[in-house]
Order: C-alpha cells, then structure tokens, then sequence
C-alpha cells in the first residue's frame, strides 16, 4: 500500500502494532542467533531498531516478550490454516489445505518457525507449557475426521493430540536439520499419516497424492 | 514393589534416608561406597529437579536429596549439569533395557510393539521423578541433553520398521519413509503432555490408544484395535 501524500498521520494503534511485530521479528532472529538463554533485551532492542522505552512499553521481560511472539505465530498460523481450509469441500481436502498452508507458513518464516517449534521446547517451563496449549488449537480441525471415518466413533479420545504431535516432531526435526525450505515437500507424507487413522491407509495415500 | 527383585536396580528404589550409610567406620569396600554415593547423588538430582525445576535446582538442593556432603558431590560430578546428564543416561538406559527385554519376549511383532509400549508406560508411571526427568526436564537442560534426548526417541524407531517386515507389497507401497519417524513423534509426544501436566499416573490408561495408532497403518484398523484391547 502507497502511503498517503503530505504529512503521515499514522494513528497511534497502527505504529503500536508496527513496533510489537517489529520486536516480534527481532526476538526470533536473535533466539536463531544466540539461543534463547543468551538472547539479552538489549539484543532484541538493537536489532530492531527502537527505543529500550518502547520495548519495556510492549513487554515487561525477554520472557514475556518470547510467550508473546508463540501467541502471535501460532494465531497466525491457525488464521492461514483456517483460511486455506474454508475454500475447499470434503474434510480430506481441508486437511491436505490446511497443512500445506502451515507447511508453507514455516517454509517462508524460518526464523519465526526455529523459534517457535524448537527453542519454545527449551526456553523454560512457561514456554513448553505455551507450546503445548498451542498444539491443543488444532485439534478440533482434526477431530471433524471423526464425522467421515466408518469406525470414528470407536476412534481413541487421545488421537488428534497424538497425530498432531507426530507432525510436530517431523517438523522439529528438518529444521534442526536445516532443512526448513524444503519442508513442504513433506506435505503428502503428513497428509497421510493424518488421514490413516479416519479412513484407512488406502483412501488416505489417494487423498494425498 | 520393593519385594519385586527385578526391580531392585531401579534408581528411585534408594531413597536417601534408606540408603544412607550408616556413618563412621563400617568395613564396607571403598569401591561399593563409591558406587553407592553416586546412585545417590542420581536419584537425588532426580528429587530435587522433580522439586524445583531444572533451572532452579542448586548443587546444595542435590546434595541434601542424596545426603551427602558438597564435597563428595564434586568428587563424582564437575557440574549440576553433569550430573544432570549422568542422571539422565542412568534413566534411559534402564528405559532401553525394559522395552528391549518386554519386546523381545514375545512371538511376534504386534505384540512385541504392545509389550514395549506396556513396559515404557509401566516404568514411566512408576516412577514420576524419573519421568519427568527424562522427558520434560531434559529438554530445558540444554543444547548436549537435548541432543541425546532426540536421539533416543529416533532410537524407537527400529521398533517400529521391524513391523514392514513379512508385510504384503500393497502393505509396504502405501507406508511412506517418514512413517516411523512420525508415529514415535505421537507417541512420544502424548506421553510427555501427561507428564508435563502432571498426571504422570494416567499413562498406563493411554496403552490401547497407543497400541491402535502405532499399529494401525501395518495391519489396518480392525486388526489394530483388536491387539489394542488385548487379543
């Protein structure tokens, strides 16, 4: 969007917004940097270019800030699977949707992804615990599974948050292994694995080929 | 369970006030003092991060768990850190140990899987200090653990792989690589939650729902559950 001509008025809300993504974006790239244990506010503050104030205005703590930036990228990134789910029809398709939009979402935000799937299980028990919550979002996007698979109401109660958490630790895995901007290639072996339990592991290679 | 002889290796079976030596003189090979201290010193690092949380467990926290003195502490372990890891393998170990013997005692693979699954939750489940240990703690406790921690969860893998064998070419052509990888990643992950949130005593619960979903894509959903409810 081209800003407007003359003098910018920016309301207040916007540059508030503006700042907190900034920091957002700062604090990921230096826990990539440093690890989060050595990450200081200093750090975060000059990599993103504000004011110490402005930081302390945002966020009371580095771990504050760092609970904060799980918050943001995990409703972002249940917005975009959301999104890309809503367009297509049979609960098959949403699934394969929705994890090639979470797949991609990792792919172009690699820092954002270390930090969040990665350094979020080390920075601390208030961050694993975050972490953990966060996976509990997904579920229900799973669990309408239930509704199309023939058996799903004999289906374990403990099966979505198991699914979601095998995603996960495929997921931790190439990026440890730096290999965050290939991890879309892994989409139809994760749409699989989540589709083997509903419909069997024939429908499911079908619906993720 | 302490009348169980099986188990008498296990860690947490020395709790200080029994195990302490009794002080002075009293004849015993200095060898067997020295092993005694640093089982101790095991279960007392386990107690007091149990007690305390990782980061905030002293090396005076550790000692008063394993009733020994700061300097005995130092004649074993250079760190909290180290002796965090010593814990640590002490744990997985015996981890190994049971699921490898409850495995390889049955004839075939689904129950072999069953089995392991079975043993891991048992001795989980039984020993809540340990568990937390090895599988929330040891992810806060650094880069070196963390590490060890990732390649003891690929190390279930081969568990799993066992079970494409004799398995039918559909069988085998529908079964991506990352199958393996994904499934350990559940169930290991489900696990850890009910530690993380306390309820470490529930984990025996999650057998057949662990069973079911390991199962599952080898020999299909029917067969699955019927070996999930004890066939």
């Amino acid at each position: 969007m081209r800003p407007p001509p003359g003098r910018q008025q920016l309301s207040r809300e916007f540059i508030a917004q503006h700042q907190r993504a900034r920091i957002i974006a700062a604090l990921a790239e230096e826990t990539v940097a440093r690890g989060y244990r050595a990450v200081t506010v200093a750090d975060i503050v000059r990599r993103a270019g504000i004011a110490r104030n402005t930081f302390y205005e945002n966020f009371s703590s580095k771990q504050d800030c760092f609970l904060a930036t799980q918050d943001y990228a995990v409703d972002e990134a249940l917005r975009r699977v959301v999104d890309a789910a809503t367009e297509v029809e049979s609960w098959q398709a949403r699934v394969d949707a929705g994890l090639a939009a979470f797949l991609h979402y990792v792919a172009s935000e690699p820092a954002l992804a270390r930090t969040c799937i990665v350094e979020a299980l080390s920075a601390g028990p208030a961050s694993l615990e975050r972490y953990e919550e966060s996976l509990q979002s997904f579920v229900p996007l799973f669990r309408i599974g239930r509704q199309v698979s023939p058996h799903g109401g004999e289906l374990p109660e403990t099966l979505e948050e198991t699914i979601i958490g095998g995603i996960f630790w495929i997921i931790y895995q190439r990026i440890i292994l730096g290999e965050t901007e290939q991890i879309e290639q892994l989409l139809p072996q994760l749409v699989e694995f989540a589709l083997i339990p509903y419909i069997g592991a024939d429908a499911a290679k079908q619906a993720a080929a | 369970m302490a009348a169980d002889p099986n188990a008498s290796e296990s860690v947490a079976e020395y709790p200080p006030e029994l195990s302490r030596l009794p002080p002075g003189r009293h004849g015993l090979p200095r060898e067997f003092v020295v092993h005694n201290q640093r089982e101790r010193l095991i279960a007392g690092v386990a107690e007091a991060i149990a007690e305390n949380g990782y980061a905030s467990t002293t090396i005076a926290h550790i000692t008063r768990h394993a009733a020994v003195s700061r300097r005995t502490f130092y004649e074993h372990f250079a760190s909290k850190d180290e002796c965090f890891v010593a814990a640590y393998e002490t744990v997985m170990e015996q981890l190994r140990e049971r699921v490898a013997n409850a495995f390889d005692e049955q004839e075939d693979w689904p129950h072999a899987m069953r089995a392991g699954i079975d043993a891991m939750l048992g001795f989980l489940a039984a020993e809540p200090n340990l568990a937390r240990l090895s599988m929330v703690e040891s992810l806060v406790a650094g880069p070196v653990v963390v590490e060890r921690y990732d390649a003891a969860i690929k190390g279930l893998v081969p568990y799993l792989e066992a079970g494409r064998k004799g398995r039918s070419p559909e069988v085998l052509a529908r079964l991506s690589p990352t199958t393996e990888e994904a499934l350990v990643g559940g169930m290991v992950s489900l696990i850890s939650r009910r530690i993380l949130a306390d309820r470490t005593t529930e984990l025996e619960d999650l057998l057949p729902d662990l069973v079911e979903f390991t199962l599952t894509p080898y020999l299909g959903t029917a067969e699955a559950v019927a070996i999930a409810r004890g066939a």
